[in-house]
C-alpha cells in the first residue's frame, strides 16, 4: 500500500482532484466540471480515483479548499479545510520557489497573490464584480458559438485587436455585440476582449499591487492562450504557466495536508473510498427564528445530519451528532 | 407623538433609556433590529448606487411608520459626505411611499450637545432642561458600560476554549442593560457580567494576532452591515481594537470638542503627509490610523460600503503608507456574499500568522 494525500478543491465551475506520494510528487490528478452538484461530482472524482489506483493506495491525509471546501471536508473527512488563496499560494511556490507574483483566474473570481521569500504579504481578490473570470469567458464562447478552446486559439490568430469595454461583463457583453454589429472579424473582438479583461484585473485585482517577476499564471483560465498573451503584453514580462497549474489549488492543499499529518503525526479522518457510493443528501430550509429568515443549508446521511450552515447565529450550527455527544 | 429613528449600532440603547426617563412624553418606536427585511426594504426603495447606511436606515424608518411612528429623528448636516443628504432624501422617499410623518433633524456637523438637547425637548413635550440632562447622562453611561463589555469581549473572544461563550454572555448583557432602570442597578448589572466575562475558561496556550478595525464609522458599529466581522474575527483566533466606539464619539461629539479636544488631531497629522484635508466621513481618518498604527498590530481591516467616496479615496492613498502593514478593505455591500468574506478573512489571518512566524524566527536569530 502506497500512502498518499489526497487535495479536493471544489470550485464554483470545476472541481479538482489530486494524490501526491510521500515526497509530494502528482501521482493522479482529475478535472471535472462541477456542474452545480458539488457531491455528486466529488463522488464521480473519488470513484475515478479508486478506479486509476486499484486500491493500492492508502490516504494518510484529506485537505479540502475552493468555496464548497467545508462541504467537501464533511464528506471526505478532511484533516485541513484551507481556504483558496493560501492553498494556491502552497501550490504554486511547490514549482516555482521564488515566484513573485500568482495570479489566479477561476470560475467566478480572480486573484492576486504577493509572495516576497516564500511568504505570502499581500493579497487581493475581486470585490463586487466577476468580469475576466472563468465563467464570463464560457458565456461569451458559448454566445458566439464556439468551444472555450476554440476561443483561445482564435484570439491568437489576430494581429488586430479591437478595444472592447472592460470594465464590467454587461458593458463588455454589448461592447463586443457592438463591434460584432459594425462588422470587425471575430478574432480581433476575441483578442480585444483578452485585453479588456487583462485590463480590468489589473486594475480592480492588482490594485497598484508591485507586479514582480517571476509572474505565474495558474487556474482554469490560465488554459487560455489568448489571456497568456495580453498579460505577457501589458506586464512586458514573462508570464510562467506552471505545470498542472489547473489543479495547483488542489495539490497546495494535498501538500499542507501531509504538512498537518506530519506535526499531529494522527490518523487521518478520511472516510474511506466508500463515499462515493453512500447517499448524500443536501437540502435547505429557511429558519423562521427571527426576522433575519436565514437560509440553511444541510447535508445528511441516512438521514443523519452531518453539517449545517449558512445561520446568522449559531443556532443551527450544531449537528444531531454533535448534539448526541454533549448529551453523553 | 410616536417618535421613530434609524439604527445605528447600539444608539437605540441611551435612546429607549432618555425615553423612559422622560416617561410621560412621546412614545418611541424603537425599529425592529436590522434584519434581511430592513434590507430588503432599503434596496427596494433605494437609488441602486447608494451605500449601505442608507439602505439599512430606510429600512429602519419603513419599517417604524409601519409600526404607527408619526415623528422621525434623523442626522444629516453639511460637510460629512453624502449622508448629510439622507435624512432629506429618506424623508421624500417616505412621502412617496404615502407616510406622513415631520422629520426632526439631528445636525451632525455643528452644536451638537444643544441640537441634540432641543431634539429631546420637542420629543419630550417641554420637559425640564435639567431633566434633559439627566436622563441624557443615564442613555451615555449605559452606553459606556455596553462598549466597556464589547472591549472586554474583544479580548476573550479569541482566547476563549469554548467558541461563542462570550459572545452569547455579551447578548444576554446588552439586554440587561438595556433593562437597567437606574445608575444603582446598571452599576451591579456591570458587576455582575464583569465577573462573568472574567470566569469564562480561556485556553492559557492561546497566542491571538492582534488586528486594528478601520473604517466608515456606520460599517464599524453596525455587525449586520459589516456581516459580524469581529465576531469572525474572534472566531479565527483574533484580537481586535478599534478607535470608533458609539460612546467614545458621543463623549467627544457631546462634550469635549466644544472646549477644543479633538479626539481626531494627532490622527489628522499623522495623515497630513499623505492626505492634507478632510475627504468626508472617516476617510482622512482611516488614512491617519494605518500611518499611527504601532508594531504591537499585525495587521488592519478596512470596512467601507461599497460607492463610499471617502473610504475609496482613503484606500487608494493607504496603499503607498506603511507598505510592510497588511490591509483588507472589505467593502460592505447588500451583494456580498458571507462566504466571501470569510474566505478572505482566513486567507489574511493566514498571512498574518506566517508572517508572524517567519518575523519571530528572524528576531530569534538576531538575538543568537
Amino acid at each position: 500500500m502506497k500512502p498518499v494525500y489526497l487535495g479536493v478543491d471544489v470550485g464554483s465551475v470545476t472541481t479538482k482532484i489530486v494524490t501526491l506520494d510521500e515526497d509530494d510528487q502528482l501521482l493522479f490528478s482529475t478535472y471535472l466540471r462541477t456542474e452545480g452538484n458539488p457531491v455528486v461530482t466529488i463522488q464521480h472524482g473519488l470513484r475515478e480515483l479508486s478506479n486509476v489506483s486499484h486500491e493500492d493506495i492508502e490516504v494518510c491525509g484529506v485537505g479540502t479548499t475552493g468555496s464548497a471546501r467545508y462541504l467537501a471536508g464533511v464528506i471526505l473527512g478532511a484533516d485541513i479545510v484551507k481556504n483558496e488563496i493560501t492553498s494556491q499560494a502552497v501550490g504554486a511556490l511547490h514549482y516555482i520557489p521564488d515566484v513573485h507574483t500568482i495570479m489566479e483566474i477561476g470560475g467566478q473570481d480572480s486573484k492576486i497573490i504577493i509572495v516576497r521569500d516564500g511568504i505570502v504579504v499581500d493579497f487581493g481578490m475581486n470585490t463586487v464584480c466577476a468580469a475576466g473570470t472563468g465563467s464570463f469567458l464560457d458565456h461569451q464562447a458559448l454566445r458566439l458559438n464556439m468551444d472555450i478552446k476554440e476561443f483561445s486559439s482564435r484570439s491568437l490568430l489576430s494581429n488586430n485587436p479591437v478595444r472592447i469595454a472592460g470594465r464590467c461583463t454587461v458593458f463588455a457583453e454589448s461592447d463586443m455585440i457592438h463591434k460584432q454589429q459594425m462588422g470587425h472579424p471575430v478574432d480581433d473582438i476575441l483578442h480585444g476582449l483578452c485585453q479588456a479583461m487583462v485590463r480590468n484585473y489589473i486594475n480592480n485585482v492588482g490594485l497598484g499591487k508591485e507586479i514582480l517577476p517571476p509572474v505565474v499564471f495558474q487556474g482554469g483560465v490560465a488554459f487560455n492562450q489568448g489571456i497568456l498573451r495580453a498579460f505577457k503584453e501589458e506586464l512586458g514580462v514573462d508570464v510562467i504557466v506552471p505545470p498542472h497549474h489547473e489543479v495547483t489549488g488542489a495539490i497546495g492543499v494535498a501538500l499542507l495536508a501531509h504538512e498537518e499529518m506530519e506535526v499531529t503525526k494522527g490518523e487521518s479522518k478520511f472516510n474511506g473510498f466508500n463515499v462515493s457510493m453512500a447517499d448524500y443528501h443536501t437540502s435547505s430550509f429557511e429558519c423562521h427564528g427571527c426576522s433575519n429568515r436565514c437560509e440553511i443549508a444541510q447535508i445528511s446521511l441516512d438521514g443523519k445530519v452531518l453539517a449545517r450552515w449558512g445561520g446568522r447565529c449559531d443556532k443551527w450550527e450544531r449537528t444531531d451528532s454533535e448534539k448526541e455527544e454533549t448529551k453523553v | 407623538m410616536k417618535v421613530g429613528f434609524p439604527h445605528c449600532g447600539s444608539a437605540y440603547i441611551p435612546a429607549k433609556a432618555i425615553a423612559r426617563e422622560l416617561a410621560g412624553g412621546a412614545e418611541l418606536i424603537v425599529p425592529p433590529s436590522n434584519s434581511k427585511r430592513s434590507l430588503s426594504l432599503g434596496v427596494k426603495y433605494a437609488p441602486e448606487g447608494l451605500c449601505i447606511p442608507f439602505k439599512l436606515t430606510l429600512g429602519n424608518l419603513i419599517e417604524v411608520c409601519e409600526l404607527g411612528a408619526d415623528t422621525i429623528i434623523h442626522a444629516g448636516g453639511a460637510g460629512i459626505c453624502r449622508l448629510g443628504h439622507y435624512a432629506k432624501t429618506q424623508e421624500w422617499i417616505l412621502r412617496d411611499m404615502g407616510f406622513d410623518f415631520q422629520m426632526l433633524y439631528f445636525e451632525l456637523s455643528k452644536r451638537k450637545l444643544r441640537d441634540m438637547m432641543s431634539l429631546i425637548k420637542v420629543a419630550s413635550g417641554g420637559a425640564s432642561w435639567l431633566r434633559i440632562l439627566l436622563a441624557l447622562r443615564f442613555g451615555l453611561v449605559k452606553l459606556g458600560v455596553v462598549d466597556d463589555l464589547e472591549r472586554m469581549v474583544h479580548k476573550i473572544r479569541p482566547r476563549e476554549l469554548h467558541k461563542g461563550t462570550a459572545t452569547g454572555i455579551y447578548r444576554q448583557a446588552v439586554d440587561a442593560i438595556d433593562m437597567a432602570g437606574s445608575h444603582a442597578e446598571l452599576k451591579k448589572i456591570k458587576a455582575d457580567y464583569v465577573d462573568r466575562l472574567r470566569q469564562i475558561p480561556l485556553d492559557p496556550n492561546a497566542d491571538p494576532l492582534l488586528v486594528r478595525i478601520i473604517g466608515e464609522i456606520y460599517v464599524v458599529l453596525e455587525p449586520f452591515a459589516n456581516m459580524d466581522v469581529e465576531v469572525e474575527l474572534g472566531k479565527l483566533g483574533v484580537e481586535v481594537r478599534r478607535h470608533n466606539y458609539l460612546s467614545q464619539w458621543a463623549k467627544f461629539s457631546f462634550f469635549l470638542n466644544n472646549i477644543g479636544v479633538d479626539e481626531n488631531r494627532k490622527i489628522h497629522k499623522a495623515a497630513m503627509p499623505y492626505l492634507k484635508h478632510d475627504v468626508g466621513g472617516d476617510g482622512w481618518e482611516s488614512v491617519g490610523e494605518k500611518v499611527l498604527c504601532n508594531d504591537e498590530y499585525d495587521g488592519m481591516v478596512h470596512l467601507a460600503p461599497f460607492t463610499c467616496m471617502p473610504e475609496t479615496v482613503a484606500m487608494n492613498i493607504m496603499a503607498s503608507t506603511r507598505e510592510n502593514l497588511p490591509v483588507l478593505t472589505i467593502l460592505c455591500d447588500e451583494q456580498m456574499g458571507k462566504a466571501g468574506m470569510i474566505t478572505r478573512l482566513e486567507a489574511f489571518v493566514d498571512l498574518l500568522e506566517r508572517k508572524r512566524r517567519v518575523s519571530r524566527k528572524s528576531e530569534k536569530l538576531a538575538r543568537v
